[in-house]
């Protein structure tokens, strides 16, 4: 075993350990500040994979998109509403666990049984390296243009629904008649849902 | 028959399809074979099959520039301009009826005959959806431009989701629509309940949309490609556990689109909360952009699963039209028995895509297109009545007939032709699912469609016998102070043409059904993946 | 084209091959050295900055500045060094202890790891990635985690809204930013730096990008000055409003990163700055040209080593142009609001960068030859 290849199954494992025991602490934690974070840190190790794949383009942009952009949004929604309530004690709460970390733990044997019996055709195409960059850009405009295009539009439409369902200036009135508007319009004194199933 | 014959006849019958279409299969694979820098800058992209969806890309972005000019300006051309973009969208799809098959972007799009049926009932719903919506966002008090608008974007992403052919097509335009509909769902923000209903739908909806990314990653490690024709081929050959588990995951998202039992829970709650005209398409479109998905999927992609995912389907179609129609009988809104109803129609559309036959998915089609009619028509009366009293109980229904007798004429026929009684559009379109099961020896689907279709029969027609049998004096309060019909108002013709129209549809259709039938057969006799698995399905069939 | 110029890596493993190593234990006994390198000169380029800044703010405010602690008051950014390192390293009582340390180590770390891809030469740089300059935006990004995990760790409103600010000021920041980076990544058909210099070569300072790139060159150091959260842009810290804002509960070699970090941005900033926009390495008049009119080959290495030397200088010299500005800019210019700010950077600046974007790929069009077709 030469050197590079002992260094690469070292970064391997820390990287695969941290994306793991990182990933438990997201779901496991009770703090929510601490999960946040805990993301971050397997966005990362996940951008370190790409790079021991020889993706440096691919890693960077995880970096830039995941960490940079979504967790730091997460963090900022948590922060901004950091609110500490006390949330109502939930009935049998450590069955309800009991169950479904037994639900997962079957899930995870029957994916890792399943992915060990799988004859995967290894190893796969060589990385391409350097010349990614370029490699993606031309796919990008060409056989996933299409999914590219729609991408644009699927933001676009995120963007304006964000800002329509967070602004305040709902119309009172309406446009036409100048009447109130009615924003129940329907079944207007039902409690929401969630209060018709406690009870 | 052994599992070894079968297999090897797929993959027999398979090669035969392949050396039939080498045009086809060789130019996919080219595209997603490693090809040399530049080289896939020089292939054509025959673009011009998303024409339809440009329309509607067209309409959203004037839409929205239109709705830079105030509330008032968006008020009085918001409308036209989707009438335009949409009635221009059917006409290119109408234009590519039957046109020569070219895949196009290279392998990720393909507008084939089912791929412009079901666009076109997509588009059609979102047609008749704006048309029923305008009169109700105004009462309601929303900004009426950033509605069309995302409710064009949800349309843009169903219709690219029927055509397309790759697995990064097809979970971008199924995001856009999703996601365009949880914000549908919740536009109506000052009322909690569709606060709730968005937040419901974005959370179940994006554990779906998980669960389908990690069984296309499972595909796409499989078969080292994220075409669907290439998965198709890469699956015939190695039927490991592991492409059964991919097919499960698979399976989870579409039944989750389509609303089948036991992905079905977000369905009550969401249509309840949503704004009504948001339900409306909700309950058309995008569940016809659901089975176009699971169309292509399914029989494209999982031929060699046949077996395990007709089983699969069998049984969640059983238990849509049970639960759906059972629990429909129970309920006091109008919204939530459509909604139930819906899943229990669902069940039945799903009978025809089980057989796998020519007859089956020409009745599944033929289905959609009616159903597309009755239910919006359907609709169109509830949105009517609840701007009218703002009530949406079927108990305030009682005693409508004396005072508006068109809301209780369409919603009458609508309901008739939803529960399958004849001579109405449903009849003849549940009649040729029943009888493509019945050819295809699906007896049990039968027997449960025909018992859960008496019991439908039942809570439809006591909807009716509420609005006509009543003397006025057991009308109910709501009606009784019934307001003067007034259809002056902005929004309101667009309203009364919708419901005039679909009602006449669902009422005449019936009879003239000659044309839909053969629009139907049509369409997967102009689909190359169906004929191919209808094929492969006969050739097993003799084996 | 141009020549390889200066190989130091493989004049070094040749050497050491020499003494009878194997290629592999020379190329991990170069790896440290250059990291070793930069590290230094980003810290010596620190302390320099700080007198800079010493001295300059005492010229504008007409003092003297620092003059006792050696020649002019060259040690005394070392003398401060010093006083940080041995303070007392204080957590406050109901802080997260855990986060509180982690905050100042996450700003600083993406900031240093970004000096891998600055390039002084032809082949003076830590390593040529393909990625290049797109490492440095996307290492930059993660800086606002630290400011947040700091701000929230101190358990102290100031810090917990520095943080917030900090955090919004960035990524508001970084978006034009990048977007102005982008257009020159055009031009070079590149990331990397070094072909991002080399594309400037051709003529001297007539090819420099900033020519070509005036409204970028403007774009990017507004931004860069939001990003290192210099005045007219240092909310976060804003003293009046804010007490210090994240640094406020910082004591000691903890704060001392938060300086470090601050510092060194600058002057990765300013050097990014010259590479992007000032031809990087070049001499005005290119050296080619001079060798040729010396009559001197331009491979001999007398005149590879000048041509080293000269690259490091002119680096060197145009961050420190840069940065003086940016330090008069701090003793002139007043605070904006916060609101001014977010404006700024949305209303203004990112579409003033989507427009230099897409003017730019007009002209690569219509003239590839001037616009690197």
């Amino acid at each position: 075993m030469t050197i590079a290849t002992t260094t690469e199954l070292i970064c391997f494992l820390v990287l695969s350990a941290v994306v793991v025991i990182g990933a438990l602490g997201v779901v496991l934690l009770s703090n929510i500040v601490y999960s946040a974070f805990l993301l971050g840190g397997v966005f990362t190790a996940v951008a370190g994979l790409y790079l021991l794949l020889n993706a440096s383009f691919v890693a960077m942009a995880q970096i830039l998109v995941y960490v940079g952009a979504i967790n730091v949004l997460i963090l900022f929604a948590i922060m901004l509403v950091n609110k500490r309530e006390d949330l109502k004690a939930i009935a049998n709460l450590t069955t309800r666990r009991a169950v479904s970390a037994g639900v997962c733990a079957g899930l995870l044997a029957l994916l890792v049984r399943v992915v060990v019996t799988t004859p995967w055709s290894l190893p796969g195409p060589p990385a391409v390296g350097e010349e990614a960059t370029a490699r993606i850009g031309e796919h990008l405009f060409t056989d996933y243009l299409l999914p590219f295009e729609v991408a644009s539009v699927l933001l676009l439409m995120a963007m304006i629904g964000a800002i329509v369902l967070a602004r305040r200036d709902v119309l009172a009135t309406d446009v036409v008649t100048g009447e109130v508007a009615d924003q129940g319009l329907i079944e207007k004194a039902r409690t929401p849902l969630l209060m018709n199933r406690a009870e | 028959m052994t599992v070894g014959a079968s297999s090897a006849a797929t993959v027999a019958a398979a090669q035969r399809f392949q050396a039939a279409m080498p045009d086809m299969g060789a130019s996919l694979l080219a595209t997603q074979a490693m090809a040399a820098p530049g080289e896939l800058l020089n292939l054509s992209l025959n673009a011009s099959a998303v024409l339809p969806e440009a329309a509607v890309l067209l309409a959203m972005i004037a839409t929205l520039l239109v709705d830079l000019a105030g509330e008032k300006v968006a008020t009085r051309w918001v409308p036209p301009i989707c009438y335009i973009g949409l009635g221009s969208s059917l006409v290119l799809l109408a234009l590519q009826w039957n046109a020569p098959l070219e895949p196009s972007f290279l392998g990720a799009f393909l507008a084939d005959n089912l791929a412009v049926a079901f666009r076109a009932v997509i588009a059609l719903s979102t047609l008749l959806s704006l048309l029923i919506s305008w009169r109700y966002a105004e009462k309601s008090g929303t900004p009426v431009g950033e509605y069309a608008a995302i409710l064009l974007a949800a349309t843009l992403g169903a219709m690219l989701l029927c055509g397309a052919t790759d697995l990064v097509s097809v979970f971008i335009s199924l995001e856009t629509l999703s996601v365009a509909s949880y914000l549908l769902s919740g536009y109506m923000k000052r009322d909690a309940r569709s606060s709730e209903a968005a937040l419901k739908y974005l959370l179940v909806g994006s554990a779906a949309a998980a669960v389908f990314l990690y069984g296309s990653s499972l595909l796409y490690g499989l078969s080292g490609s994220t075409s669907l024709d290439t998965i198709g081929l890469a699956l015939q050959s190695s039927t490991t556990p592991l492409a059964a588990l991919a097919l499960v995951f698979v399976l989870a998202t579409v039944a989750f689109k389509i609303a089948a039992v036991p992905f079905h829970q977000w369905t009550p709650d969401v249509y309840e909360g949503s704004p009504t005209p948001v339900v409306a398409f909700l309950s058309v479109g995008s569940k016809a952009a659901g089975f176009a998905l699971a169309l292509r999927i399914l029989v494209g992609c999982f031929g060699a699963f046949d077996d395990q995912w007709k089983l699969l389907f069998t049984v969640l179609a059983v238990l849509s039209m049970t639960l759906g129609n059972v629990v429909a009988l129970a309920q006091t809104s109008m919204k939530r028995m459509l909604a139930y109803s819906s899943i229990g129609q669902a069940g039945f559309v799903m009978i025809g895509m089980v057989c796998g036959t020519e007859d089956g998915f020409a009745a599944m089609v033929l289905y959609m297109a009616a159903y597309l009619f009755m239910n919006l028509g359907a609709f169109a009366c509830i949105i009517l009545f609840s701007i009218r009293t703002g009530s949406d109980r079927i108990s305030d229904y009682a005693g409508l007939y004396q005072k508006d007798p068109l809301i209780t004429l369409g919603l009458s026929l609508c309901l008739l032709s939803l529960g399958g009684i004849p001579p109405m559009l449903g009849f003849f379109g549940k009649i040729y699912l029943f009888f493509a099961g019945w050819a295809n020896h699906q007896y049990l689907l039968v027997v449960v469609g025909l018992v859960t279709s008496v019991i439908s029969i039942y809570y439809y027609i006591s909807v009716i016998k509420m609005m006509v049998v009543k003397e006025p004096q057991e009308a109910s309060d709501v009606v009784k102070a019934y307001p003067d019909v007034n259809w002056s108002l902005m929004g309101m013709q667009p309203l009364r043409v919708a419901l005039i129209g679909c009602v006449a549809i669902t009422a005449v259709g019936g009879i003239l059904s000659n044309p839909l039938f053969q629009w139907a057969n049509t369409a997967v006799a102009g689909t190359p993946l169906l004929q191919q698995a209808i094929a492969l399905s006969s050739l097993k069939g003799l084996g | 084209m141009v020549s390889p110029g200066l190989d130091l890596e493989l004049s070094f493993s040749q050497a050491l091959q020499g003494f009878g190593f194997s290629p592999e234990v020379a190329r991990l006994l170069w790896l440290p050295l250059p990291m070793l390198l930069v590290l230094v000169a980003a810290v010596v380029g620190v302390l320099v900055s700080v007198w800079l800044e010493r001295k300059i703010s005492a010229a504008v405010q007409q003092r003297i500045g620092p003059e006792y602690a050696g020649a002019l008051g060259v040690l005394q950014p070392l003398a401060d060094g010093l006083k940080l390192l041995v303070k007392e390293d204080i957590i406050p009582a109901r802080a997260d202890s855990l986060l509180f340390t982690l905050g100042p180590v996450l700003v600083v770390v993406p900031v240093i790891i970004s000096w891998l891809i600055i390039p002084f030469g032809q082949n003076l740089l830590i390593s040529n990635v393909g990625v290049g300059i797109f490492l440095w935006i996307s290492f930059s990004s993660i800086q606002p985690i630290g400011l947040l995990m700091s701000g929230y760790a101190s358990n102290n409103k100031y810090s917990l809204l520095g943080g917030l600010r900090a955090a919004a000021q960035s990524i508001s920041y970084e978006i034009p930013l990048a977007l102005a980076v982008l257009a020159i990544v055009m031009m070079s058909n590149s990331l990397s730096t070094v072909d991002i210099v080399g594309q400037q070569t051709g003529a001297g300072i007539l090819s420099w990008n900033i020519w070509r790139q005036p409204v970028g060159f403007l774009i990017f150091w507004i931004c860069a000055l939001a990003e290192c959260e210099r005045l007219p842009f240092d909310l976060p810290e804003a003293e009046e409003e804010l007490v210090a804002g994240y640094q406020t509960e910082y004591a000691g070699m903890k704060f001392a990163l938060f300086y470090l970090a601050g510092y060194i941005n600058l002057v990765l900033s300013a050097v990014l700055v010259s590479v992007l926009y000032l031809g990087g390495w070049g001499f005005p008049i290119p050296v080619e040209w001079l060798a040729g009119w010396l009559n001197q080959p331009i491979d001999a290495p007398v005149v590879q080593v000048i041509t080293g030397t000269v690259g490091i200088v002119m680096t060197v010299l145009k961050a420190y142009l840069l940065v003086f500005v940016a330090i008069l800019l701090r003793w002139t210019t007043p605070r904006v609001r916060i609101d001014q700010l977010l404006d700024l950077g949305w209303k203004f600046l990112l579409p003033l960068s989507l427009v230099n974007l897409l003017v730019t790929a007009a002209l690569k069009l219509a003239f590839p030859v001037a616009f690197g077709g």
